[in-house]
């Protein structure tokens, strides 16, 4: 698939293979990927099927065996140390699946923390932390440390810390896994909105049929490859004629 | 930020970062008091050697130490002795004769040094009358007395007015003997010296040594201990074909209880850091083997090697840093009196007073001394989070957010 300007993520046959003494075990075998700028994306499969590992490879997180990640033109794979940090400070957005807040710092710091370390101006800083908690409403929580938040409010702390340093797209590892439906509900209004308001792109690795749903494309993994990479309904569809 | 994620990290484990706290609290403490305690005794054993043994210089012809032969004294001593009296820097200075010789009685005799001294200005170079514990100083109309020290008297089992027979060479060679009786008993911090040191009026013995109006030794005793050099210096242009020698020169082995002294408690102070920095190496890396996914996932965020480095090397700074103030409270507050009240120790008079020490120490702390404490305090903090931060680097964001 060639890139268009509106390409975030090129991802060309990435392989990875764990313990490669003994017996090799394929996490990833050939994974190819393109996402556009906009899109809301859940990648599914059985455990073990690739998912937190190709998110790490486009995350930058993990450095594949074969084959290279692009983002926006920019193949990470080559980048290495700090400056692989660095950019995904400035790019990439993550929100996790247990949430991983620091737990020192507040909700209103924990979003600012991010921004501090990209140098961004004080008063820039303090705008965009009240814009994004307004966003994901907990301006009223603005000062509560996550241990005096519920999971679903951790977890949209942590949703406005990704989108903090104003980033390409956000990575979601199993943002719903850890919280009841109306949480994860709220949850996932929210970054609905935010994808369709300011375009921004989501991809979340999940099990939960609850954000498969929601999502406007589906890629399923097994065994380390993509073996179904498409919206919902034609996933139904498919299920049905294969019925 | 990076300092408030560091300071408010400390108070997660309330219970470890306690006892962290109360070890750098109580090694600082033992440390700084100890540093204290043993700056006091080499304190005062510098002043009891100026005081009673040594002054802060002596001057002697250039021979008369080799042998501390009679007929090697300074030439116009009197005239010298007033010109160092003249001096701005200098208190005093006394004139002695000093002679080796031999103290005899009925029950036995002892090789001694005789110091022949003027009354009035020796007792203030030296203090000697109020080391006299029995009997009574110098009385200028009583001839031929002499003070002797506690434990000599007892040695040759005798008292106050009884007579002893002095034996020493007089200034051309000739043996003489003289008796004197006892008026006074002293005792000075140095067991050692009283047993082999005893004091005669120098009027009773100058002619009988042949030095009418001379003297081998004058003993100077400054304003201060900062004018030695100075002095020593002008002392040396004045009298250029006499030997000057400071307190340091004369009593060596002083001077090398003061440096050994130091070097002993920095030693100390070593060996408290070193077990120091251990509980903190330990710490630090339980602190860190319990954040590995929080590392990870601020690697993941964008937060830098150097920045992790720092934040795990500020927390280790803070944490030892916020043991400190309570260390250095109780340090101070244990100085601050005892160098009030003095410390005590009876039952070891006899063992420090053969060293030449008293049994009261006044601990004392120089400020460049705290602040060198304060540096390795620091430093020991800093080397001691370099390995857990080290580690802390090591790991792979998304390895260490499995964990």
């Amino acid at each position: 698939m060639k890139s268009s300007t509106n390409t975030v993520i090129d991802a060309h046959n990435l392989v990875k293979v764990y313990d490669q003494k003994t017996v090799p075990v394929y996490a990833l075998n050939g994974v190819h990927l393109h996402i556009e700028r906009g899109e809301f994306i859940a990648i599914k499969g059985p455990s073990g099927s690739g998912k937190t590992t190709l998110l790490n490879m486009l995350g930058g997180l993990d450095i594949p065996d074969e084959g290279y990640v692009e983002i926006n033109g920019t193949n990470i794979t080559d980048i290495k140390g700090n400056k692989l940090i660095d950019f995904r400070l400035h790019n990439i957005g993550f929100v996790f699946q247990s949430y991983n807040l620091v737990p020192v710092l507040t909700a209103k710091e924990n979003i600012e923390f991010i921004m501090l370390l990209q140098k961004r101006p004080a008063t820039e800083i303090n705008k965009r932390v009240k814009e994004l908690l307004l966003q994901v409403g907990l301006n009223d929580k603005a000062n509560k440390k996550p241990g005096e938040l519920s999971g679903g409010q951790q977890q949209r702390v942590a949703v406005a810390r990704a989108l903090a340093p104003k980033p390409q797209f956000i990575l979601a590892d199993e943002p719903t896994a850890n919280l009841d439906s109306v949480s994860a509900g709220n949850l996932l209004d929210i970054m609905a909105k935010l994808n369709k308001e300011e375009n921004m792109t989501f991809i979340f690795s999940t099990h939960d049929q609850r954000v498969i749903d929601r999502a406007r494309r589906v890629i399923t993994l097994e065994d380390g490859k993509v073996v179904n990479d498409t919206a919902p309904a034609r996933i139904i569809h498919n299920e049905n004629e294969m019925a | 930020m990076l300092l408030r994620v560091a300071w408010r990290n400390i108070g997660r484990n309330k219970k470890r970062s306690g006892i962290i706290i109360g070890a750098v609290t109580i090694g600082l403490a033992a440390g700084i008091f100890l540093m204290a305690f043993y700056n006091g005794m080499i304190e005062q054993r510098v002043r009891l050697a100026i005081q009673n043994e040594v002054s802060h210089l002596q001057l002697h012809h250039p021979d008369f130490r080799k042998d501390f032969e009679i007929r090697y004294f300074l030439p116009d001593g009197s005239l010298m002795q007033k010109q160092i009296q003249s001096l701005p820097d200098v208190t005093e200075a006394a004139g002695r004769i000093i002679i080796p010789g031999m103290i005899a009685s009925a029950s036995g005799s002892n090789g001694i040094i005789i110091n022949a001294v003027q009354p009035q200005t020796e007792n203030k170079v030296t203090g000697l009358k109020q080391k006299i514990r029995t009997g009574s100083y110098f009385n200028p109309e009583k001839r031929n007395t002499i003070l002797i020290g506690e434990k000599l008297i007892k040695k040759l089992k005798l008292g106050i007015g009884n007579k002893t027979i002095l034996t020493f060479q007089d200034s051309s060679g000739n043996m003489v003997s003289a008796a004197y009786r006892i008026a006074g008993i002293f005792k000075t911090s140095n067991t050692p010296y009283d047993e082999s040191n005893v004091f005669i009026s120098i009027t009773d013995i100058d002619s009988l040594a042949g030095l009418q109006h001379q003297f081998n030794e004058i003993a100077v005793l400054l304003n201060s201990d900062k004018n030695l050099t100075q002095v020593q210096q002008k002392l040396n242009n004045l009298f250029p074909t006499t030997e000057v020698l400071n307190w340091q020169e004369l009593a060596p082995e002083i001077a090398l209880t003061v440096s050994v002294g130091e070097q002993m408690v920095l030693i100390f102070m070593g060996i408290i850091l070193l077990a120091l920095a251990f509980g903190i190496i330990n710490t630090m890396l339980m602190a860190i083997l319990e954040r590995t996914r929080e590392i990870g996932m601020l690697l993941a965020l964008g937060m830098n090697r150097l920045k992790i480095f720092n934040m795990v090397l500020l927390e280790t700074v803070l944490l030892v840093l916020t043991g400190c103030p309570f260390g250095i409270g109780i340090a101070m507050t244990a100085i601050g009196i005892s160098n009030h009240t003095g410390l005590r120790f009876k039952k070891f008079t006899e063992v420090y007073s053969s060293f030449g020490y008293n049994d009261v120490i006044y601990p004392e702390l120089a400020v460049r001394q705290f602040i060198a404490i304060m540096v390795l305090v620091v430093l020991t903090a800093i080397l001691a989070s370099l390995f857990p931060a080290w580690r802390a680097l090591q790991l792979k964001p998304a390895e260490a957010m499995r964990k």
